[in-house]
């Protein structure tokens, strides 16, 4: 994938690190938990605990800092995005700088720094997950979690198989991408110049194609399914069994300290 | 035009926990006019090499040469490149996704700036050469032909745009014995007829044997040997340890050898099938003449 092989975003990793081998489940719930304090948090130091939580989690995790952050490139934009719509939007407090209507005022500076930094935390802490838990794990465990909703006629297994096989498409179709404009720029099809029309008329070789091999991929699929057997969720086993060991625990000890701390601390 | 790789490699994901060298250090060189076999094993970097040649990869180190164009990490415009290097990709039916299999055919020619009448008129001689009834199929939907039909529309595609450098992915995968013959025939009679350069990737010694008069064999990224389709089958011990087989011909003649008296061996340039047969022919009718 030469192209783009920068679309790195959240691809696991395979490792055996303390993080990658805890319960699906437990990551789960300890980046929700994470999310909820991070956001109602509104002490500058209490973002210092978060940000060195995180530093902790992604040290255990043994993950090359520069992938990971290379993998959030696309979300660098956003970032800067609403740091600068804070900055100058929000009003009130001591005014800093002024320059006719336009002006950075005390709570606009405040308001930027919390919203980077809640963002930052939180979108750093969900993609280690990501990189952190095979696809399998990570829909066996949303599946499980959702276990209890099945009750109320919620199609709980059927919405975890679309996701594990939506997430497993997505490095084939990128390839299947990659592969076609290969194929297409062989033919002098140019996708980086040209005015709008000529470029949009590009894309169509690449769409259609595209189309045409995901539809076949979804029918062998399912065909394939159905020759195995697969009749749903009822009386499925599954291979592996998801089981919660002493790491879990220790999650689990540090994430109820922590809301207990940001809970005593928050004014 | 020749085609020469100077310590060329290529890192696919460089940087990521996904880094892998698929092709280190390869060196060779490729007089114009020749037809290259390029054999290996499954995953030995036949494909990454052969994406090189026009362009679509550029190396993460060495250089390229294709007749006076020279590619190196640092090039950035191949646009010129890719009109005289004419890449079939591994199952090309793929990329087809016009409305009619002329248009398909056209689609090259005309990312090259050809007025309209003459690409028509190269996609008419290329779906000719890969063997199609022009009139019958050029305004069917490529999508309702068969595996084989559409195979060589997509070939087609590529030959319209009269190449210099011609490099073909497997073009014979899945195919049938009589398929797998026509489009390799039509194939090589462009390749003389227009003094072609081929690159030819195929996992069969049948295929190498018949066309090819160079061979590159690689193994693990590397290139490892080069020569006539001769030198390399004589090699018969290194190429099993690259999991690789020489033709049936050229076992044929090896066992013959071991029965007949030394005064009546059989030359090692016999691999060709028909080459083969015909001495074969020519040796019986003359011991008959004799029995006689
Ligand atoms: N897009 C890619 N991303 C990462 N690695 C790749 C990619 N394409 C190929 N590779 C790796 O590079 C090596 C060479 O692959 P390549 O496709 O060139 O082999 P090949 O000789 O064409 O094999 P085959 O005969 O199966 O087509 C392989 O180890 C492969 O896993
Ligand atoms: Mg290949």
């Amino acid at each position: 994938m030469s192209i783009l092989q920068n679309f790195t975003l959240g691809q696991f990793v395979p490792s055996d690190s303390f993080v990658h081998r805890l319960d699906p489940r437990s990551k789960f719930l300890f980046l929700l938990v994470y999310a909820v304090v991070v956001f109602l948090s509104n002490q500058i130091w209490l973002y210092a605990v978060f940000t060195a939580i995180l530093i902790f989690s992604l040290r255990l995790s043994k993950l090359s800092l520069a992938y990971i952050f290379r993998g959030l490139k696309p979300v660098w934009f956003l970032l800067v995005f609403t740091i600068i719509l804070q900055l100058f939007l929000t009003k009130g407090g001591e005014v800093y700088v002024q320059w006719g209507w336009f002006s950075i005022e005390e709570d606009g500076v405040r308001q930027a720094f919390f919203i980077a930094m809640r963002l930052g935390l939180i979108v750093v802490m969900s993609s280690l997950l990501t990189l952190t838990t095979s696809p399998m794990d990570l829909t066996d465990g949303i599946e499980k979690m959702l276990g209890p909703f099945k009750k109320i006629g919620l199609p709980v297994h059927e919405l975890a198989l679309m996701l594990s096989i939506a997430i497993r498409f997505i490095p084939t179709l990128l390839e299947e991408t990659d592969k076609i404009m290969k194929a297409q720029m062989s033919r002098g099809a140019n996708f980086e110049s040209g005015g709008m029309i000529s470029r949009a008329k590009a894309m169509i070789a690449i769409v259609i194609p595209l189309f045409v091999s995901a539809f076949r991929r979804a029918e062998d699929l399912a065909l394939a399914m159905e020759a195995r057997g697969y009749r749903g969720d009822v009386g499925r086993t599954k291979l592996r069994q998801l089981a919660f060991s002493y790491r879990d625990g220790l999650v689990i000890v540090f994430m109820i300290l922590m809301v207990v701390a940001v809970g005593v601390w928050r004014v | 035009m020749q085609i020469s790789f100077e310590n060329v490699s290529y890192v696919y994901g460089k940087g990521t926990p996904f880094e892998k060298a698929a092709i280190s250090d390869v060196s060779f060189s490729i007089p114009s006019g020749s037809f290259v076999g390029v054999i290996g094993q499954t995953g030995s970097g036949k494909s990454t090499l052969i994406q090189h040649v026009n362009g679509l990869l550029k190396p993460s180190a060495g250089t390229i040469r294709v007749g006076e164009i020279a590619i190196t990490p640092e090039t950035k415009k191949v646009h010129s490149l890719r009109s005289k290097v004419g890449l079939v990709f591994q199952y090309p039916e793929h990329q087809l996704f016009e409305e009619t299999v002329i248009q398909d055919v056209m689609y090259g020619p005309l990312n090259f700036d050809l007025p309209k009448d003459l690409a028509y008129q190269r996609a008419k001689e290329a779906l000719e050469i890969v063997g199609l009834p022009f009139e019958e199929i050029k305004d069917r939907s490529p999508f309702h032909l068969s595996g084989g039909q559409m195979r060589r529309v997509a070939i087609a595609g590529v030959l319209a745009m009269q190449p210099k450098v011609l490099v073909l992915d497997e073009p014979t995968a899945g195919l049938d014995p009589a398929g797998r013959k026509a489009i390799l025939n039509g194939i090589y009679q462009i390749h003389k007829a227009e003094q072609l350069t081929t690159l030819l990737v195929t996992h069969s010694m049948e295929e190498v044997a018949r066309y090819a008069d160079q061979l590159l064999v690689l193994a693990n990224g590397r290139v490892a040997m080069q020569g006539t389709p001769e030198e390399v089958f004589s090699k018969k011990e290194e190429l099993r340890e690259l999991a690789l087989d020489v033709p049936e011909t050229v076992s044929f003649v090896h066992r013959l050898n071991e029965r007949l008296p030394k005064d009546q061996q059989l030359s090692p340039t016999l691999y060709k099938e028909e080459d083969l047969t015909a001495y074969l022919l020519t040796l019986l009718q003359q011991k008959k003449g004799e029995g006689r």
